[in-house]
């Protein structure tokens, strides 16, 4: 095969060959299967590169709702099939327990705050009390988020542990300074520690905060099944849908 | 190849090219729980059950975008096959221990492995189109990339600086230099001689 080929092969394919000349390369192609093949190949994959760059997006929101309907699909067969565990009703109790809040409030979206469950941080359980650290942690778990961050800040200057990261996105996401926070949970969510999947979490929260619902259900997809908050992500999904 | 009839079935296959919710939500109620069952019964789980379900559902929508798929069987036996099969793959891959693995009878349905192999050759030529494109230079990765992401042909130029001409050059002989890659691999010769 030599380039003259392969010229010819896309000059046929967009159609732009003259009609003379396309019987004429027609004709060839019977008369050299070697020709045939090459030119089948180059067809097929001509095809593939289209509908795999081209169309890129297309098979983007096919996974995205596959994704989607995957989770909702498998979490109801769970409940029905392997049903009867203790934590079951507690979800669904949960669940009734939100639906009856949106009920009551009449509100068609979810919000932020029927979410938002902040954790309690032990950070000078581990290691030597550190001054900083003690403050942070207190402030944090008073829920004085704006005399948390600075404190998180410094020890963010030495520590920079995806745990300390992890709760001054929290402090910064609760005190209203979303990008900044997302800048925070966004570096979480390109590593790879413990905190990456709760990084996404937070991530998709802050997004339902600005009533962003869409970023926040894409977001959502991405969390992996076997997330310990997946009861959550599960039940939000459903509130976005 | 010989004109066949195109199963009734061929509904899902559109339905999925369509990204259709509801045909999807009808394949996971229909179809679904008897793969989940096949697979909790020969040393899988829910989890590993829905990742086989949605490789094959993603196989199937590129099939059916890429215009290679007529079915010619119901559609039950067609997925069903289709997802034991890449199970049973699966299993091989990542256990060298024996695994228990409860056949049942074998298939009856000829036009479904028919159908089966077809989309098995079609998933293998995927693989294999996509590892030789990693082989090209990066000059051809790009320009085959935006040839296609981009409208126009004029457009491409544009953006690479360079002149209309050229690039529908380097496009055709940059696809050419990929089928070449293609034609000589020895596992394509294996998928076009099966």
């Amino acid at each position: 095969m030599n380039e003259e080929h392969f010229l010819e092969f896309d000059e046929y394919l967009q159609g732009e060959m003259p009609d003379a000349d396309k019987l004429a390369f027609e004709e060839q192609l019977k008369q050299e299967p070697e020709l045939a093949m090459a030119f089948e190949t180059y067809k097929e994959l001509h095809l593939h590169l289209e509908n795999k760059f081209g169309k890129a997006d297309e098979l983007q929101a096919f996974k995205k709702n596959l994704k989607g309907i995957s989770k909702k699909h498998f979490k109801k067969s769970k409940s029905n099939v392997i049903g009867f565990k203790p934590w079951h009703y507690a979800v669904a109790a949960s669940v009734a327990v939100l639906l009856g809040i949106f009920i009551l409030n009449q509100k068609s979206d979810p919000v932020f705050e029927d979410y938002n469950q902040t954790e309690t941080v032990f950070f000078t359980e581990r290691g030597e009390a550190d001054d900083n650290l003690k403050l942070a942690q207190d402030a944090f778990n008073a829920k004085q988020y704006k005399k948390a961050i600075p404190l998180f800040e410094t020890i963010l200057k030495t520590d920079k542990s995806a745990e300390i990261q992890y709760f001054y996105g929290v402090s910064l996401l609760e005190d209203n300074r979303m990008l900044e926070a997302e800048a925070v949970f966004n570096e979480l969510k390109s590593g790879n520690s413990i905190y990456k999947n709760k990084a996404i979490w937070s991530l998709a929260l802050s997004k339902l905060k600005q009533k962003d619902y869409k970023s926040c259900q894409e977001l959502l997809l991405t969390i992996p099944e076997d997330y310990e908050g997946n009861d959550q992500v599960d039940a939000l999904l459903e509130e976005l849908d | 190849m010989a004109a066949t009839t195109v199963h009734s079935d061929q509904i899902y296959i559109e339905g999925l090219a369509n990204n259709d919710s509801e045909v999807i939500h009808a394949i996971y109620k229909k179809f679904v729980p008897k793969v989940v069952h096949y697979i909790k019964s020969n040393s899988g789980d829910a989890d590993k059950a829905q990742d086989v379900v949605q490789e094959v559902l993603i196989l199937l929508f590129n099939q059916a975008k890429a215009q290679q798929l007529q079915l010619t069987c119901p559609f039950d036996a067609y997925f069903f096959l289709l997802c034991k099969r890449k199970w049973l793959n699966e299993l091989k891959k990542h256990s060298n221990k024996g695994v228990t693995i409860k056949d049942e009878q074998p298939s009856i349905h000829d036009a479904a492995d028919e159908m089966v192999v077809q989309t098995e050759h079609f998933d293998e030529k995927q693989q294999l189109y996509d590892a030789m494109f990693q082989k090209l230079g990066e000059k051809c990765q790009e320009l085959i990339k935006l040839s296609f992401e981009l409208p126009s042909m004029e457009q491409v130029a544009e953006k690479l600086a360079v002149t209309y001409g050229y690039v529908r050059k380097k496009k055709s002989l940059c696809i050419g230099q990929l089928t070449q890659l293609i034609q000589e691999n020895n596992r394509f010769k294996s998928i076009k001689n099966t």
